[in-house]
């Protein structure tokens, strides 16, 4: 029996061991990152790897994911290149005039591209190639808080100390808006007696996302109780888990939402 | 007389032609009215959708207009090309979602 539980243990440390190597094996500068295929094939491309760290330390969730229209799940969009041509997807911002930090951003599809503008498909469409990016993860993380297990960005903090300041306005493809009033944070009861009860910050989430990009999809309903989350789903990429763990912080930063001390 | 009146028309002509040439370069003349259209309904659509911000400041009279708008809005959106139409439709159906949950959660109340 004793045999048993100590192989049982074992057992488990061994999983967990596992489990925690295989997500150190997702590098910071790839944690978030998706890799788009939708139709490059047939354009003869390589797929487009789509950097989340570089674009959403300029630019809130709510820009792209609802201003612009960019789906919450890799590749269901169907981004074209005739779609980026005319200024959508993309488009809205690598349309070869708009501009950052007083450069051009580049134009991302041209129509009967030269050999030259060739060259520029690359800087996106750089799945399997050897891509001397514009951007480099290192040095650009190197003054930015980091946090967890991973040593990731810590964007909040990082937005909170000024080091980023996220735009959340595109001249002529975002409306203007009110102000915005920000919901009250909440406590949502945890499942396990071990585990502190969970801190919801609307405001957090609301200053990046808005409204919509959460309701109704991800969470139907705002009644408390109506929903039963658990970490299986969540770790399934549902509810909390369809941005953390995959762009935003991990689940394995358990005191971020489990930070109500137990009575 | 004649020749006055000759005078009158050629001028008139002149005219209207000088008047709607730069017009009809920027294309203001034939789809004029297409121009105009979408223009009108991309203010609809912005001033639909820039409520979602405040929704759950909204009554449920309000809520239900603006539901009612974004259902008028977008048969009109459907008939744009594919592009515009498939970015509109989804975006217009995120403001109408966010409109219909608030809603139905003040409903509930």
């Amino acid at each position: 029996m004793r045999l048993l539980k100590a192989f049982l243990i074992g057992l488990m440390f061994v999983l967990c061991a596992d489990m925690v190597a295989a997500r150190r094996m997702i590098k910071p500068s790839e944690y978030g990152s998706v890799t788009i295929r939708s139709f490059s094939h047939q354009a003869g491309l390589a797929p487009v790897r789509f950097d989340h760290w570089l674009h959403r330390s300029l630019y809130t969730c709510r820009l792209c994911h609802v201003d612009i229209g960019f789906a919450m799940e890799a590749n269901a969009t169907r981004i074209t290149a005739d779609a980026n041509i005319k200024g959508f997807y993309c488009g809205s911002c690598h349309d070869g005039t708009r501009l950052h930090d007083k450069k051009i951003i580049f134009a991302s599809c041209s129509v009967n591209a030269t050999p030259e503008e060739r060259m520029r498909c690359s800087r996106c469409h750089s799945v399997g190639k050897n891509v001397q990016k514009e951007y480099n993860y290192a040095s650009f993380a190197e003054k930015l808080p980091k946090g967890g297990m991973e040593e990731l960005i810590d964007w909040e903090k990082a937005e909170a100390r000024g080091l980023i300041h996220p735009v959340d306005f595109l001249i002529g493809v975002s409306m203007q808006r009110q102000p915005l009033n920000a919901q009250k944070d909440f406590s949502i009861t945890s499942r396990s007696t071990w585990m502190p009860d969970i801190i919801f910050s609307h405001k957090k989430h609301v200053m990046w996302n808005g409204c919509e990009v959460c309701h109704p999809d991800i969470f139907p309903s705002v009644k408390k109780g109506v929903v039963k989350y658990s970490m299986l789903q969540i770790a399934n990429g549902q509810y909390c888990g369809l941005c953390h763990d995959r762009v935003a912080f991990p689940l394995n930063e358990c005191d971020k939402c489990h930070a109500n001390p137990v009575q | 007389m004649n020749k006055l009146k000759i005078f009158v028309v050629v001028l008139v002509a002149a005219i209207s032609i000088l008047l709607l040439a730069p017009a009809a370069k920027e294309g203001m003349l034939s789809p004029a009215g297409a121009a105009y259209a979408q223009d009108d309904w991309k203010k609809e659509f912005e001033a639909i959708c820039s409520k979602t911000q405040d929704s759950a400041a909204l009554s449920p009279d309000e809520l239900n207009n603006l539901v009612d708008r974004c259902n008028k809005l977008r048969p009109r959106i459907e008939k744009l090309d594919e592009t515009q139409r498939k970015v509109y439709l989804k975006r217009l159906q995120m403001c109408r979602d966010l409109f219909a949950f608030v809603l139905e959660s003040k409903e509930k109340k």
